[in-house]
């Protein structure tokens, strides 16, 4: 079977570690659907790297007009995605509850809970229909015991996916379509953009291996719940965290 | 330099991070005598004294940090 990954957030750090990690000594069939936004100059290296294998498509994922448009695009022009990856979200701001900004995380939601749900309900009855599927998140190891304070629109976001992950896994075991994500501790890219450097300095000095993580320490993680081998895992959140996180 | 002008300065900052124009701040003034002073503050502070001063904090240089006196002695080292 020729594996079509379709992967929102794919200019992200993690995204453009993720797919090389695909494609790497994949058949030449495997195909990468690459969804970014304003921002797909991140992915020309890998175009001229996999020639014909990455497709990109800029897409406003806060948007659900141009989500279902998205959508309806693939139905028309790409093979049926096999894997689903997802995983845009705002950057964290961290604020105090009472200064919660609702419009701000209205988006957020929209790009990182409603766009899934748009994009699962097409496309993974699919999956079930083909009899193997993939779909992984990406959570946060902040939903995992006591969050940090003042990261309440995170918290809040990354934990609704985690329920979209347990609702589908059930739901879809039985079809082969393994439905997981990963939650990394504090994870170094231009995602912390608007995080002050103490507290990523603080983040590290307090992880148990003294680092933060990086996207070369998830995307091999992910790449396992991706593969066929993983098959009889689903439903999970996997911690990567150096220790800082211990379900 | 001179540590007043770091002072003046500094409560400047208090004052716009707390919203609090009356603030006043001397070298003994710690976390427990402003209500909203707690973790995610002394982050903005630091990080608005950093803009300010055009300095770096590292987080060693800032854990052990007890009142506004030593934060007025760390930024003075650090301005020269």
């Amino acid at each position: 079977m020729a594996y079509t990954y379709l992967i929102t957030g794919a200019t992200s750090d993690v995204g453009t570690t993720l797919i090389p990690r695909l494609l790497n000594d994949a058949p030449a069939d495997t195909l990468v659907l690459a969804q970014g936004c304003g921002d797909l100059d991140k992915l020309a290296p890998l175009v001229q790297r996999y020639p014909g294998q990455v497709c990109p498509f800029d897409v406003d994922l806060s948007d659900r007009h141009k989500v279902d448009a998205f959508v309806r695009l693939l139905e028309q022009t790409a093979p049926a995605p096999t894997h689903f990856v997802h995983l845009p979200a705002l950057p964290v701001v961290n604020t105090r509850f009472k200064n919660f900004d609702e419009q701000r995380f209205s988006r957020d939601l929209e790009i990182q809970l409603n766009s899934a749900i748009a994009i699962c309900r097409v496309f993974v009855p699919k999956m079930a229909k083909a009899g193997f599927g993939r779909v992984l998140f990406i959570q946060t190891s902040y939903t995992i015991g006591c969050p940090p304070k003042n990261t309440a629109a995170y918290v809040i976001a990354k934990s609704a996916i985690g329920g979209l992950v347990k609702s589908l896994a059930v739901e879809y075991a039985p079809k082969h379509v393994t439905v997981n994500c990963v939650a990394p501790s504090m994870m170094e890219t231009h995602f912390l953009k608007d995080t002050p450097d103490l507290i990523v300095q603080a983040a590290a000095a307090d992880n148990p291996m003294g680092r933060n993580a990086t996207p070369e320490d998830v995307v091999p993680a992910m790449a396992f719940l991706l593969s066929e081998e993983a098959g009889f895992i689903t439903g999970v959140t996997l911690p990567i965290t150096g220790g800082s996180a211990i379900v | 330099m001179t540590e007043q002008a770091i002072l003046e300065a500094v409560q400047d900052i208090f004052r716009d991070n707390f919203d609090d124009d009356s603030l006043v701040i001397t070298r003994d003034t710690c976390a427990d005598d402003i209500e909203d002073w707690d973790s995610l503050e002394q982050i903005n502070l630091l990080t608005a004294i950093e803009k300010k001063f055009q300095i770096k904090f590292k987080l060693a240089d800032v854990r052990g940090l007890k009142n506004v006196g030593d934060l007025l002695d760390l930024v003075k080292r650090m301005v020269g």
